[in-house]
């Protein structure tokens, strides 16, 4: 009798696996369509993703990197005293405001020393580090 | 309203340890309950135990899966250490809620089979959600 019950909820148990699994892969479309509709509010001078591919773009953000962040993250950007920033699996409007807050008692702020513009250039330029 | 985005790393943070442990601990008291002896006094409390922490753990996946989704604007897979975390992730949470459900329902009432598998799939379940563990650990320090 036991062995029915446990037969009969297992039904129950594989549909609750299910939905829950199907339920959340369903709802990363709107999550990722709202996300990404916020961070597009907060990159408000960010580039797209088109123009972050930019080559003079990039470049410029090499130059920024190499002046402020080469000294922790490595002239490579690979790690040093910081993390590697190799395939960061962040959005580009998480990494604009990272630079700009910086991390408490880890990276300093640079929201004065660079503008938008100068942040989207470090945008573009981490996102190359493939 | 603009959402500070750094707002889901930290509710992910804040969520993700807590089925990560009750499943690790719901396998350990449901198995010791399943290995001790009948006339042992602690075997029907073990069982208690575990039952409370496998629904608990259950219900504590949906938070951790929502904030991780929300934290990477809904990467269901990504790549590098993304991709192994959300391999260990997507079975484990699916386990872990089946698993939650069937205990939900039968309650003591299983046969010692079909409690034997039930403990195999809580096992594999605890080990997918240290393998998730140790990969969202390896991108929190490698990003």
């Amino acid at each position: 009798m036991n062995f029915s019950l446990e037969t009969k909820n297992l039904k129950w148990a594989l549909l609750a696996g299910s939905i829950s699994l199907g339920g959340m892969l369903l709802a990363a479309v709107p999550i990722k369509m709202l996300t990404d509709s916020g961070a597009n509010q907060a990159a408000v001078s960010a580039p797209s993703s088109e123009s972050l591919s930019s080559p003079q773009l990039i470049e410029r953000g090499s130059q920024f990197f190499a002046m402020s962040c080469a000294h922790c993250h490595g002239d490579d950007a690979h790690g040093d005293e910081g993390p590697d920033l190799y395939n960061l699996p962040v959005s580009n409007a998480y990494i604009k405001v990272m630079i700009k807050r910086g991390v408490k008692g880890e990276m300093p702020t640079f929201a004065k020393k660079y503008n938008d513009d100068q942040v989207a250039a470090l945008v573009a330029y981490l996102r190359s580090l493939r | 309203m603009l959402i500070d985005p750094t707002l889901w790393p930290k509710l992910h943070g804040a969520s993700v340890h807590f089925p990560v442990a009750l499943a690790m601990a719901a396998a350990l008291f449901e198995g010791l309950g399943f290995f001790l002896p009948n006339s042992t006094r602690h075997k029907q409390n073990l069982h208690l135990a575990g039952y409370y922490l496998i629904i608990l753990g259950a219900l504590g996946t949906f938070p951790a899966v929502l904030s991780g989704l929300f934290m990477t604007h809904g990467a269901t897979m990504g790549h590098g250490a993304l991709l192994f975390h959300h391999l260990f992730v997507w079975p484990g949470f699916t386990l872990l809620v089946g698993l939650g459900v069937w205990r939900a329902l039968v309650g003591d009432k299983f046969t010692r089979w079909g409690f034997g598998v039930y403990l195999i799939g809580l096992f594999l379940t605890a080990g997918l959600m240290a393998g998730a563990g140790y990969w969202g650990g390896e991108l929190l320090l490698n990003s």
